[in-house]
């Protein structure tokens, strides 16, 4: 089968184009064109069918486990694809990995050590339960968040623009010693005992129901990764759609309600804010597929990301 | 009834543009006057209320871009007006000690000429209707080219020679213990706005430019 590549602008992308086996699959053809280019490889090429100039339809981006005849023109046995360079990428348990790591090195590091020094305090320090709890507290959440990169998480793109590692470690690791900096600090003010068990209690119990959270939805996917979108369902998904971002938030909280930081509560609020836009999609996304025409089922009605609000 | 309100939104804005240019005429000519009468330590001296009162005034723009009375959008207003808000009050009414610099007199002129044809090229769009001439046009996009420097450059050296005085003075700094663990260091927060210069400046040059070619080319095809 003779394959065309094109760029988004028209202009042919290999010349000549290329030629590949009737069986061959997308992957096969996403090999050939990094074996010519040396350049792409497969995870930065998105590949697409063409879509009629002026039309306002999202091209169809092909499927690498498909075969090539799923999308070729039948008769003629020849396929035209429009090749797009997403840039370099990097894989998604790469950048979590290290947008973690900072926070879980760096909010110890002003626990541990005599850094105030440098701030203009004195060494001398008195530590508040509330302080150490809370080191243990945030190590184990990103420390959870680790492991679940690496043995939970189902990804339905493998890679992310690797621009994304400045954006996303800067968020992170800035954040992370914002608040480090004052719950450690030498002139911390401690909260009440019961408000203290309170917080770090309910974040705990968030903190293991978004895991619960987190086991469900890689559940919903097929092991050799086939992806695709299903309904959620089961634990607090039957009554909201993104509970695993419902959990984080309110496990954040108890960290606050605990710990009692201006820096801690901004942070908060720039998380729930970013992850309500990524629930208001998701839910968007689910409600328009399960639409329930020609067989498929209805998305029921479920609060998007926090009950009683949204 | 939409024409009596496109009519309504005509004259405030032409008023509003208007009034504000004769706030930035005055600033622009007290600062020559007072330069060439008593040397650029008195310069802001002679210029602090009409400053004061115009770039103030500014913050109504970002309430217009919020109702929907003018087009631009307020995630660029926004900063722009930040910047110069914090200059005029955060660092040139905060701390006299910085008034006599003769940064005063380049930024204050800076900022006067670039209003003063930003102001009257709204203000005459909004009172007659069209564009003015090419030539008045393209002086609004090309006198940026030398003055966004000139005036960053002034707005920068001035919070850089600013710092003694911040941190001497201790104002507008909110310190621990406290029952919220909450701390705020004007010093520092002075010096992180000179951080966000850096990768801001060409940033905003750049976009300038960009809006620039695009009038420009525009006016070519017309």
């Amino acid at each position: 089968m003779k394959v065309t590549l094109v760029s988004r602008s028209g202009r042919e992308f290999i010349n000549g184009g290329l030629e590949l086996p009737d069986s061959a699959t997308v992957a096969d053809l996403q090999e050939a064109i990094y074996k010519r280019t040396k350049k792409f490889y497969p995870s930065r090429q998105r590949l697409t069918l063409p879509v009629p100039p002026g039309s306002k339809e999202r091209p169809v981006v092909l499927n690498y486990k498909k075969s090539l005849k799923d999308y070729s023109d039948e008769k003629q046995n020849k396929l035209t694809v429009v090749f797009k360079d997403l840039g370099p990428q990097v894989s998604y348990s790469t950048l979590f990995f290290f947008e973690y790591l900072g926070p879980l090195i760096l909010y110890p590091i002003f626990y541990y050590f005599p850094v105030y020094k440098f701030f203009g305090y004195g060494e001398d320090r008195v530590i508040h339960p509330v302080q150490t709890y809370a080191v243990y507290y945030w190590c184990f959440h990103y420390l959870k968040r680790i492991t679940e990169t690496f043995f939970v998480h189902r990804f339905s793109h493998a890679t992310s623009p690797f621009s994304n590692v400045f954006r996303n470690c800067a968020y992170y690791w800035l954040f992370g010693s914002y608040i480090a900096y004052y719950v450690n600090h030498p002139l911390y003010t401690p909260v009440g005992d019961l408000q203290m068990k309170i917080g770090f209690g309910f974040g705990l119990v968030c903190q293991l129901s978004n895991l619960y959270c987190h086991i469900i939805l890689k559940n919903l996917r097929n092991p050799d990764g086939s992806g695709g979108y299903q309904i959620p369902h089961g634990f607090l998904f039957n009554i909201v759609t993104c509970a695993n971002y419902t959990t984080e938030i309110y496990q954040w909280l108890g960290f606050n309600i605990a710990t009692q930081t201006v820096a801690g509560y901004v942070f908060l609020v720039v998380a729930t804010s970013i992850m309500t836009n990524w629930a208001l999609a998701k839910h968007r996304r689910l409600k328009k597929l399960f639409d329930g025409n020609e067989g498929r089922p209805k998305y029921p009605r479920r609060w998007v990301i926090l009950p009683p609000f949204l | 009834m939409a024409s009596a309100l496109t009519v309504l939104r005509r004259l405030y804005l032409s008023i509003y543009n208007w009034l504000v240019f004769i706030g930035w005429f005055q600033v622009l000519f007290l600062a020559l006057k007072a330069l060439k009468e008593s040397g650029h330590e008195h310069v802001y001296n002679a210029v602090e209320k009409p400053l004061l009162l115009a770039q103030s005034a500014a913050v109504m723009e970002i309430l217009h871009g919020l109702i929907g009375l003018v087009r631009s959008p307020v995630s660029s207003t926004l900063p722009q007006i930040g910047s110069r808000l914090y200059l005029t009050w955060g660092i040139l009414w905060s701390f006299p000690e910085i008034r006599t610099h003769i940064l005063v007199t380049s930024l204050v002129i800076s900022w006067a000429i670039t209003e003063i044809i930003r102001y009257s090229f709204f203000g005459m769009k909004e009172a007659f209707g069209f564009a003015p001439s090419w030539h008045l046009w393209l002086s609004r996009y090309s006198t940026f080219l030398v003055l966004y420097p000139t005036g960053i450059s002034s707005e920068v050296g001035l919070i850089y020679f600013a710092l003694p005085y911040i941190k001497a003075s201790e104002k507008y700094c909110f310190r621990m213990p406290n029952k919220w663990n909450f701390s705020f260091d004007y010093f520092y927060a002075a010096i992180l706005a000179l951080g966000i210069y850096v990768p801001g400046s060409p940033h905003l040059y750049h976009y300038m430019l960009g809006q620039r070619k695009r009038a420009l080319s525009k006016s070519k095809k017309e």
